[in-house]
């Protein structure tokens, strides 16, 4: 079985990491985790520290990217076969990473846990981003991916490096599309999410229209230009 | 009146230059993508009021303007003008994140040399 670090990017959430990384701790504990507190200003990092989490604090703010991608180079720089990104406000449910894992070693180099692969995705406003980007990579690879913006990705030893090296690999939807279009495998594995039980989402309306604009341009236009160089990626930054 | 063809070719030109440039530096990753999407999105501005000078002459005649080449004049000042309030609100902000990283990794040095110390 390989090694998985399940990565968990916390912003202000003392409201539900400890239930979150219990249940990791009690009923998963095959599996590695590290928290990484994004700069909170509430008492995330504090909570960890009592609870004796594994966590990496970083000293600022560095967005939901910047932590991700800390945990992926701990990830790296530790061995980790393969590492999972799980929200701290419990949305990822861990029952579905074992599932997860087997579409990995079945050959696919980042498996995303999609919440309308078999289920039908409601038309509703909250869900036209949704549509929209899926609509985009569908347009620019060919393929469907059904839940684009999931955050529950789980990626293999290569892509691990890669994101924890490079930049302009930020977890999301239009990182997935240029590197379907540059060959990486895309599988999906249908989960169910749970609803944010307390605390503040990263994402306002204001927010999200603008990161839809972002992700459009992004994925329609500025991804066709990108060029990837694994051999020589960013060697100022490399490990 | 202005020699449109001219301000014209110009606007197409700087419009195109800066959309290349931008996307080169996409693709040899040196730019984060957030921070090009202005800059593509200027250019689409430019190369619009170039292609369809007609826009420019509607809106002078609306605002007042003695000659359409001040609307686009305006468009331009405006947008680098919104850019630079922007820009200076973000380096303010990575001056403050630079001041706590500092600080931030002396005190963990000063943490490190104190256990040295005591061991």
């Amino acid at each position: 079985m390989s090694k998985l670090l399940i990565v968990i990017p916390a912003y202000n959430e003392e409201a539900n990491i400890e239930r979150v990384v219990n249940d990791l701790v009690t009923n998963y504990p095959q599996y590695d985790y590290v928290v990484v507190n994004d700069g909170s200003r509430d008492h995330t990092a504090a909570i960890c520290r009592a609870n004796g989490y594994r966590l990496i604090d970083l000293p600022v703010n560095l967005g939901l990217a910047g932590a991700f991608q800390t945990g992926l180079r701990y990830a790296a720089e530790n061995g980790y076969d393969c590492a999972i990104q799980l929200d701290a406000d419990g949305q990822h449910k861990p029952e579905y990473i074992a599932a997860m894992l087997e579409e990995l070693e079945a050959g696919a180099d980042i498996v995303i846990g999609s919440r309308f692969l078999t289920v039908k995705k409601p038309k509703t406003l909250r869900m036209l981003g949704s549509y929209i980007i899926s609509w985009s990579i569908r347009l620019t690879t060919g393929r469907a991916i059904c839940d684009p913006t999931s955050g529950m990705r789980l990626f293999n030893r290569a892509m691990v490096e890669e994101f924890a090296q490079n930049l302009n690999y930020g977890p999301e939807p239009d990182t997935i599309s240029y590197l379907i279009k540059n060959g990486a495998v895309v599988k999906e594995v249908q989960v169910e999410m749970g609803e944010r039980v307390a605390g503040q989402s990263y994402l306002t309306l204001y927010k999200s229209a603008q990161y839809m604009v972002k992700m459009s341009i992004s994925i329609l236009l500025i991804q066709w230009f990108r060029k990837r160089d694994t051999e020589t990626p960013y060697p100022e930054r490399s490990l | 009146m202005f020699d449109q063809t001219i301000i014209r070719v110009c606007l197409i030109i700087g419009s195109l230059v800066t959309a290349i440039y931008v996307l080169m530096r996409v693709r040899r990753a040196k730019v984060q993508i957030e921070d090009t999407i202005f800059w593509l999105l200027f250019s689409v501005v430019l190369l619009v009021l170039a292609i369809f000078p007609g826009i420019a002459y509607w809106a002078s005649d609306l605002l007042g303007f003695q000659s359409p080449i001040n609307f686009v004049y305006i468009v331009i000042i405006f947008l680098l003008l919104a850019k630079q309030f922007f820009l200076s609100i973000r380096i303010s902000q990575m001056d403050s994140r630079l001041r706590i990283l500092t600080e931030q990794v002396a005190l963990d040095r000063e943490k490190v040399e104190r256990e040295k110390l005591d061991l």
